[in-house]
Parts: structure tokens; C-alpha cells; sequence
């Protein structure tokens, strides 16, 4: 039986043009900061930043290539508190701290690249396939579906191997496993925002699909985005470090996969100091966009959190 | 009648994802210069080599190609396998039991540790136990286990001594038969407990790096899905029967909890693929991913294209049977809620 | 289907199984406390059927969880009060009530399911999808009848069978069950319980209790799934049954039918009934007295002749104007203008005022207290305290906009 006294519950549409969603925004960036741990998270990613735009300061950078390890051949295997290689020295006469800091670029550097690439594709794909629909719907999806087949660190792996040991195929492998859960995300959004019944509305009022497509789909599509956006800073970083450490990175680069496996030799004549400062620095990484992300999600997507 | 046609569906396109998966590296093969090598059956003189490109109709179009690759994956002639110098599949096989053992025994650590700290947490949402184990979860997210592994060496082989690298201790290992190469298992077989110790000795480190992440995945789904079990109205009415706590939480939310659980097994499966290659190399463990390591530093494609067709399938299947279980077990599939 | 009469002098005389008095529920919640139960007041009495009735969220469903002390917390706080409750024993021999909010937990989990039991709105809910029924049911006996049952299969329990009866058992305990020596007696302890599950179903005018027990959950009928939880609720011949809404969330024709179930077994097993609704037309079926409530608060309590020929308070007279009749079609009521106030830290008001027609200035700046329009009939309204000045006081004759 009806609630007979059941207040009006008016509801409010959140779906709107940007302005409206970046209201929203400010709202649930308040709320995903209320967490504790999310702040810790945000915290570390500003303090590695930081790292990335001080490092000129920190260290001397390397000329001609400042991402080429400096190689003191007298100081080897320093331990840690080595007067100027605080972090000590690898067994080339590498400087842990410059790998320290100068990884965190290159990782920025990577990490950047690739989101931008697999957004850009994933974007592309997804809505190609949400809006054409039909075959090339089925044919795209379908291909979506046999490159998830793949464990991405294997896939990855196989294409940089095939292409040859180079920090640019590591970039190039990473672009062409990464893209595929933007397409789903966009695509996903373009289906459900076509049910809507106010597309529908607006059909009728004679919008063309392109601005439906920039009013409806894309604003909503933001949010889902940049949760997996923040999510993949992380895990691009934490994958290509893997990828460098099997070695499929030029040797000398400063990169932190690069920096644990030249260490890797050294542990057990008791040098412990090579491998474990660079391997924090994944670590960090990857842990503070993960935490962010996951904070975000957890606003954002509240099904995932239950109540 | 959902759930059949549900997993009907599944099943006819498993095959088709098969396919497309081998004709992506079929093209991985045609990317890496020289499309021949994963027809090489052992060390070829430039004679032999002309001879296997006339055979496979290398001048052909791709199409034909892919066809004439794929009959002989199909009869098990992969080619050669440059870095364990025999043939692709011998190799495959050889290796196959340590990669298994090692995976087997780090999925059940994953499995046990996930759902038990799944279980705290979720249990105590939003008090510091889920917290801590949600801190846990997120390191075991993002921990490099290329960077654990050498931790857990420099702690426990170098400073403690208590445990090695390898996989037995050589004399022990030829000591018995190993007709399966899952090494617990043929000690077992064997009756040698002392065998059997020294597989598992070995063991523990690999599997509790390599288990370290799964465990996270699966903690994290288990804590959400208790969480939401936990609201459902039939915990309350468990508690209004009189039942306590601990047999609400075990009979009643821990067991629909557990479903859910069972569809990121798959995830953490693929995890623990991936992860063998990182571990394998550091704890110089004989299997599949180090095989796979010494290829991709090689450069030999055979061996590359086996690996990954190999782990696909794998993968896929484990996730098949992931999906089937998920739907006997959910009963609320059946009522299409 | 009837209102069974009872006089005032019955009434008064009649023993108590409840009494709530001045109970405080509260929610922490990010912008302060939700008061959601504030300060509730009423008594049951022994075989009646009280209806608890007002609108969703009013907090009536809080009230009756606090019986059994069921609302989560957090977020919840039992910010005050007691829940006196007299079991048969206590009525018997004149004994002490205990106070439900502040007996040990153990003893919490003695009454639940045992005492006092409760049926739940949506029996598609209350279930769980993943046991049989008989696996379900059993676990009432299980819990309040291991005693008895292994009292009745004699001496010579082994210890494992009884840690069995008592569910104490571990995974390697319940293998050991199904091998000899064990396996026997563990059967026979099965059998006990599953004779006393197709009793208690039977009870409930199920026609194959055998057959039912072997089901799930979703190969049932909502209306069977909610005979199955009144047979489980009333397996152990509670002295207090509360029913949340129990025929919400079924088809109207199936809602007759366990009304009239609820009823019969009610007088047969003389059990005392809380019963939930925010559905007026059923109150008035099967219930002895009302206590209407409204924004955390009790506003008027009678028996209901009292309620439906005299309402006297603003908000009962609007729920009675919103009841569907032969002249109002469904879905057409005349609803109460205006919104339920936020119960956040609410100031000293009459919760009412934001929606009553005769509301004036001390209706927004004073709590109102109880007044006794008879002896058994209460209301918390200004218009009746005629101790108060007529130039504050509202009134029914002067409607304010």
C-alpha cells in the first residue's frame, strides 16, 4: 500500500552541462579528501613532484643526458652516508640518490605519455564503437575482449621483446595494452547515456548527435575516466619498472626497474642499498596513485563500497 | 533458463577469443623481423632455413600463413626453442610443473590470507582492523614484487640464512623420480618426506612473494562483498533468531560473501602468471617465466610466442571456469535479480 | 477479523509484557545526531496486539528493533530509556522485568528468536538465498532447544553430537558426524529437529512441510516465504511477536491471508503482538489499541475504537482523512501538506508544527507533553492542555495558515 504521507523527494539531476559537473567535482573532491588515507596518498604524489621539478636543484644533472646514470668509477659499492652519494653507489659507481631522484622524471615522463596516448585511443575506440553501434560495435568489442585475454604485463612484455630492448618500445607497449578499459569505460557511458530518455529529448529537439555527445556523454564520462586515469599513473609506472628490471630497457637509463636489477647482483654480498632505495620509489608511486584512485572510487562509484 | 543460455554463450565464444588471440601473436611473430624462427625445429644451416621458408609459404599471404602456423600449434610443433635449445613444446612441458607448483601453492596462500583478511576487515568496517587491512590490501596493489622478492632475500637468505634460492637442494632432488615435475607432488609419490621438505623449504618464499598481491585482490573483494552481505536484511533476521555473531558471520554473510569472491580468483590467476616471470628470474625457480625472461632477453620469438599462447589459454580457461562456478553457485543468477 | 473488544477495566488489569519508557535511538551522522526515536513511551500488554503506526522514517521500525536490540551501532546510540520486558515465568510467579537495552549480551541472545521474535517486511529478504528452508529453521531449535532435544534421546549423547545440537562444532567435527560410531546418533539428533521444523510449519497451514523444508528460498512464493518466517518465528511460542510490516511487500490478495494467519495463531498461542504498519485499514483490522507515531515521537495512544472515532490529534485525523474509503479511490487520499522536519538536533517544538493547521508560536518553542483524554486514550497536543491560556493555546476552531 501506498505511503500516503511520503514527502516529495524531488530529484535532482546531476547530469548537466560542464559547469554543473564541475560543481560536483569540488563537492566530491571535499569528500574523497575527508579520507584519511587518500590524503596520505595525495601527500606522497606532492612530495614526488616535487622530487620531479627539484632534481635539477638536488643533484647536478648529467651532461649531454641528464637521464643517463653520472658513473663515479672510484667511488663503487659505497655504502649509504658516503660523503656525496648519500644513498651510496651502485657496483658501476652509480649514485643511488641521482637514480633516486631523477627516476621519479622519468617515471612522470612515461606515466604521462601513456595515459595521454590510451585516454586519446580509448576515447576514440569506444566511442566510435558506442555510437556507430552495430558490426563495427561487435568487431571492436570483440578485439577488446581477445587483448584482455592476455595478462597485461605479458602482453606488454611479448610486444617490447619483439620490438627490441628500448625504453621507447616499453612506452609503445605499454600504450597498446593500456587503452583497452578507456574504450570499455566510453563506450559503456555512450550506451547507458542512449537509454536515457532525455537524449531522446533531445533528438527530438533537433540536437545532432555531436552535441549530445559533448553535453551528455563526455561530462559523464569524466569521472569513471579519471578514476582509472589516477589508477594507471600507478600502474604504468609499477609495469614498465617490471619491464626495464627483466632488462628490456637500455642499459644506464635512470629508471628505477634499472636501477634494482644493476643492484640486484650485489644482495647477497650484503650490498643491500642499490636495489632497495629505487624499488621504495615504485613502490611510493604506485601506492599513492593507487590510493588516491581507490579513495575516488570509493566516492565516486559507490557500489564497489557497499554502504 | 538464464544461466544456461548465459553460459552457452560463454561457451561458444571461448573458441573465437582463442583464435583471435592466436592471430595476435601470429601478428607479434610478423612484427619481429624474421617471421621464419617459429618454424626453426633445431639449429638450422642457411640451407635448412630456405627450405622451412619454401615449406611454410613464407612468400604466401598472410592469411594462408596463419592457417599453415596454426595446424602445427595444433599438432603440437611449435619449433625451436633457441634458450633451452629442444623443441618449443618439450620445453613447455619440461617446464610446465615448477611454473604449476608454484602457482598452485601461491593461490592457496592468496586464497586462505584474502578471505581471512577479507573476512576481519569487512567484518569490522570503517574500525582500524579494516583500515589496516585495507592499507594491506592497496601495498599489495602497488608492491614492485620484483623489489619484495629481493627484500625477502636480503632478510631471509642473506642476513637469516633461513631459507635459499633454486628450487631443491640438487642431491635431494636427484635422489627420487620426478614423474610429474611438480616436485611436492613426485616426493610424495615417493614417500621421501625429507623430499618433501626440501620442495616446500623452497617453496615458501617464491609462493609468499608471488602470493603477497593475489592476496590483496582477493581481500579486497571479499571485505566489499561481506560489507554488502552484512546489510542484507537475512543477517538481521539471523540475529533475530538468536543466533551470535560468530555463527552469523560464518553460516551466513562469509558463505554469500564467498561468491562474489570466486570472479576475482580468475583476476588474482592472472595476477600470479604474471608475477612467475618477476619471481622465477630472482629465485632462480626452473618454470615457464624464467624460460620466458631468458627468450625475451634473447630475442627468441619461438619461445615468446609459445609462452604467451600458452599463458592466454590458461588464463582464459581458469576464467571460464571461474564464470561457470559463479553462476552454479549464485542462486540469486537463477531468480535473474 | 475482528477488534476484540476489551473494556478499560480489562485493560488496566490486564498484565504488562513490555513497557518503553522515555526511549532515546539516536544516529551520528556527518551534520550531527539524527534524534530517530525521541523520548517514546508505551506499554503491551499481555495477548494484545498494539499497533505501532506513522509514516516511513517516523522510527517506528528503530522502536521496534530496540526490542531486541537490533539497530547497528555505530551509527546508532541507545541514547536513553528502558525496554522493561516480562517473560511468561516473570508474569507467572510476579517476578522483576528485565531492562532489554541493558541485560548482557548472552541473555540478549537468549530471548531473540526465543521470547521475543520478529518478522521482517520483505520476506524475499529475509532469508538466506543460500540455505535450504530446513537448514534455516533448524537453527531456531538449534539455538533454543539443544537442551531439551538431547534431554529426550536419553544419556548416552556422545560429547561431539552435543557440541552438534549446541552449533559448536568445527569443519573436521562435522565430518566426523557423518562416519560411525557417530553417524547414528548425529541422525537421529537431525531427525528430532527436522520433526520439530515440520511441526512448527504445519502450524503455519503449510499442506507439505516435508517438501517445503527441502527448498531454496527463490523456488518459493513471496507468501510462502512469509509462513515460512512466521512458522520460524513462532517455533518457540514467543511471548512477544513483532511484525515489521509483514504483508508490505506482498500482492494484495496474499496480504489477507496472513493477516488472518497472524491473527489466529496469535489468539491460539496467545502471543503478544507489536505490530508495525504505516497502512491504517490493517491496524484497524487486527489490532487492540494504536500508538501513532510521528517524527521519533509517540502523539497519540488508544485502543483502536478510540483512535478511529475520536482521533484527536492534528496528525491522526490527517492519516485518517488519507484512508482509502468507498468514496476516496486509492492513490487519490488527501494527503498532509508540507515536509517531515529534519531530526537533526531538533529544537523543544512539537515535531508536528511544520505541517498542522492549528499550529501557533508555543507549538515551535515548547516539547508537548501527554495528555489523558481517557483512561486508556493519550495525546501529546497543546489544543487539549486546558490548563493553558486560551490566547496561546491553539485550537481546533481557529485554523492558522
Amino acid at each position: 500500500m501506498v505511503d500516503v504521507l511520503a514527502p516529495e523527494t524531488a530529484t535532482v539531476r546531476v547530469d548537466g552541462p560542464w559547469t554543473v559537473r564541475l560543481r560536483r567535482l569540488a563537492d566530491v573532491s571535499k569528500q574523497v579528501l575527508s579520507n584519511p588515507t587518500t590524503l596520505v596518498g595525495l601527500v606522497i604524489i606532492i612530495a614526488l613532484l616535487s622530487l620531479t621539478v627539484l632534481a635539477p636543484v638536488l643533484t647536478e644533472p648529467n651532461f649531454p643526458n641528464p637521464y643517463q646514470m653520472p658513473r663515479d668509477w672510484g667511488v663503487r659499492d659505497a655504502p649509504p652516508g658516503t660523503p656525496g652519494h648519500i644513498l651510496g653507489t651502485t657496483s658501476t659507481g652509480g649514485d643511488v640518490f641521482y637514480g633516486v631522484v631523477w627516476g621519479a622524471r622519468t617515471s612522470l615522463r612515461l606515466s604521462l605519455i601513456v595515459v595521454g596516448v590510451t585516454v586519446t585511443v580509448g576515447t576514440i575506440v569506444g566511442s566510435l564503437a558506442g555510437f556507430i553501434g552495430g558490426k563495427l560495435d561487435e568487431i571492436l568489442m570483440r578485439t577488446v575482449d581477445v587483448l584482455l585475454a592476455i595478462p597485461e604485463l605479458i602482453f606488454a612484455l611479448a610486444i617490447a621483446a619483439v620490438l627490441g630492448p628500448s625504453f621507447g618500445n616499453i612506452i609503445f607497449a605499454l600504450s597498446v595494452v593500456f587503452w583497452v578499459k578507456y574504450a570499455r569505460i566510453i563506450r559503456g557511458q555512450i550506451i547507458h547515456v542512449k537509454q536515457n530518455e532525455y537524449v531522446d529529448a533531445a533528438r527530438i529537439t533537433g540536437d545532432s548527435k555531436l552535441n549530445i555527445y559533448r553535453r551528455d556523454v563526455l561530462p559523464n564520462s569524466v569521472t569513471p575516466v579519471m578514476v582509472q586515469a589516477t589508477l594507471d599513473m600507478g600502474g604504468i609506472v609499477l609495469t614498465a619498472a617490471t619491464l626495464s628490471f627483466i632488462g628490456l630497457a637500455e642499459a644506464g637509463l635512470v629508471e628505477w626497474g634499472v636501477l634494482v636489477s644493476d643492484g640486484q647482483a650485489g644482495i647477497s654480498a650484503g650490498k643491500w642499498w642499490a636495489s632497495t632505495f629505487p624499488g621504495l620509489m615504485v613502490f611510493l608511486w604506485a601506492l599513492a596513485f593507487n590510493l588516491v584512485g581507490d579513495g575516488m572510487r570509493d566516492v565516486l562509484d559507490p557500489r564497489t563500497e557497499g554502504r | 533458463m538464464q544461466i544456461r543460455e548465459y553460459l552457452l554463450r560463454r561457451l561458444m565464444i571461448f573458441p573465437l577469443i582463442i583464435v583471435g588471440t592466436s592471430i595476435i601473436v601470429f601478428g607479434l611473430s610478423r612484427v619481429g623481423g624474421n617471421p621464419v624462427a617459429i618454424y626453426l625445429e633445431h639449429e638450422m644451416s642457411p640451407a635448412e632455413v630456405a627450405e622451412l621458408e619454401e615449406r611454410y609459404g613464407l612468400d604466401e599471404p598472410l592469411p594462408l600463413q596463419y592457417l599453415a602456423w596454426a595446424r602445427g600449434v595444433l599438432t603440437g610443433d611449435m619449433g625451436w626453442s633457441g634458450v633451452s635449445a629442444q623443441p618449443v613444446t618439450e620445453a613447455l612441458v619440461n617446464r610446465m610443473g615448477a611454473t604449476l607448483e608454484l602457482a598452485i601453492f601461491s593461490a592457496i596462500v592468496a586464497i586462505s590470507l584474502g578471505i581471512g583478511l577479507g573476512t576481519f576487515g569487512g567484518a569490522r568496517r570503517n574500525r582500524w582492523p579494516d583500515h589496516l587491512t585495507r592499507v594491506f590490501s592497496i601495498s599489495g596493489a602497488s608492491m614492485p614484487i620484483f623489489w619484495f622478492a629481493i627484500l625477502l632475500l636480503i632478510l631471509f637468505w642473506v642476513n637469516l640464512g633461513w631459507f635459499s634460492t633454486g628450487r631443491s637442494e640438487p642431491t635431494i632432488f636427484s635422489s627420487i623420480a620426478h614423474p610429474t615435475g611438480v616436485y611436492t607432488f613426485d616426493a610424495l609419490l615417493a614417500g621421501n618426506f625429507r623430499a618433501l621438505l626440501d620442495a616446500l623449504h623452497h617453496l615458501v618464499l617464491p609462493a609468499a612473494t608471488l602470493g603477497f598481491g593475489a592476496t590483496a585482490i582477493i581481500a579486497r573483494m571479499m571485505r566489499s562483498s561481506l560489507v554488502e552481505e552484512l546489510s542484507e536484511d537475512y543477517v538481521d533476521a539471523a540475529r533475530a533468531k538468536g543466533l551470535p555473531e560468530r555463527l552469523v558471520l560464518r553460516r551466513h554473510a562469509r558463505r554469500n560473501a564467498l561468491i562474489p569472491t570466486v570472479t576475482v580468483i580468475g583476476l588474482g590467476f592472472g595476477f600470479l602468471l604474471q608475477g612467475t616471470v618477476v619471481v622465477e628470474i630472482i629465485f632462480r625457480w626452473p618454470g615457464l617465466g624464467r624460460w620466458m625472461a631468458d627468450a625475451v632477453l634473447r630475442g627468441d620469438q619461438a619461445t615468446i610466442m609459445a609462452y604467451v599462447l600458452f599463458t592466454s589459454v590458461l588464463f582464459l580457461t581458469v576464467n571460464l571456469v571461474v564464470d561457470i562456478m559463479y553462476a552454479y553457485l549464485d542462486r540469486r543468477v537463477v531468480l535473474g535479480a | 477479523m475482528t477488534v476484540r473488544a476489551q473494556t478499560s477495566q480489562q485493560q488496566a488489569t490486564t498484565p504488562l509484557v513490555a513497557s518503553v519508557r522515555d526511549l532515546r535511538v539516536h544516529f551520528e551522522a556527518k551534520a550531527g545526531r539524527v534524534q530517530a526515536v525521541d523520548g517514546v513511551s508505551f506499554e503491551i500488554r499481555d495477548g494484545e496486539t498494539l499497533g505501532l503506526v506513522g509514516e516511513t522514517g517516523c522510527g517506528k521500525s528503530v522502536t521496534a528493533r530496540s526490542f531486541i536490540r537490533l539497530v547497528p551501532t555505530p551509527p546508532g546510540i541507545y541514547a536513553g530509556g528502558e525496554i522493561d520486558f516480562w517473560s511468561t515465568e516473570a508474569r507467572r510467579t510476579g517476578g522483576d522485568p528485565v531492562d532489554l537495552l541493558e541485560i548482557p549480551h548472552d541473555d540478549m541472545l537468549a530471548i531473540r528468536g526465543d521470547r521475543i521474535a520478529m518478522i521482517f517486511q520483505d520476506p524475499g529478504k529475509a532469508l538466506n538465498p543460500a540455505l535450504s528452508i530446513r537448514s534455516q529453521m533448524a537453527e531456531v531449535f538449534y539455538q533454543h532447544r539443544s537442551e531439551e532435544i538431547l534431554m529426550a534421546m536419553g544419556p548416552d549423547v556422545p560429547r561431539i553430537v552435543r557440541r552438534a545440537a549446541r552449533q559448536r562444532t568445527t569443519g573436521l567435527e562435522r565430518i566426523l558426524l557423518k562416519v560411525p560410531p557417530w553417524r547414528a546418533k548425529a541422525a537421529e539428533l537431525r531427525r528430532r529437529v527436522d520433526d520439530l521444523v515440520s511441526q512448527a510449519l504445519t502450524e503455519t497451514q503449510i499442506a507439505n512441510p516435508r517438501k517445503i523444508m527441502d527448498s531454496y528460498p527463490h523456488e518459493l512464493s513471496g507468501g510462502m516465504k512469509q509462513r515460512v518466517l512466521i512458522a520460524q518465528a513462532l517455533a518457540c511460542n514467543p511471548d512477544l511477536l513483532i511484525a515489521d510490516e509483514p504483508t508490505t511487500a506482498l500482492d494484495v490478495t496474499i496480504q489477507a491471508r496472513i493477516l488472518e494467519l497472524i491473527a489466529e495463531l496469535q489468539e491460539r498461542l496467545e502471543t503478544s503482538v507489536l505490530y508495525i504498519s504505516h497502512d491504517l485499514s490493517l491496524v484497524k483490522e487486527i489490532c487492540n489499541r494504536v500508538a501513532v507515531m510521528y517524527a521519533g515521537r509517540i502523539v497519540e495512544t488508544g485502543t483502536t475504537e478510540e483512535i478511529f472515532s475520536n482521533p484527536a490529534h492534528p496528525y491522526t485525523r490527517g492519516l485518517m482523512a488519507a484512508v482509502p474509503s468507498a468514496t476516496h479511490q486509492r492513490g487519490k487520499l488527501a494527503a498532509i501538506e508540507g515536509t517531515v522536519p529534519e531530526l537533526i538536533d531538533p529544537p523543544p517544538s512539537c515535531r508536528f508544527n511544520t505541517r498542522c493547521p492549528y499550529a501557533v508560536d508555543i507549538c515551535r518553542t515548547t516539547d508537548p507533553t501527554d495528555v489523558d483524554l481517557g483512561e486508556t486514550h493519550r495525546v501529546a497536543c497543546f489544543i487539549y492542555e486546558t490548563s493553558l491560556d486560551s490566547a496561546v493555546r491553539p485550537s481546533r476552531e481557529r485554523k492558522t495558515s
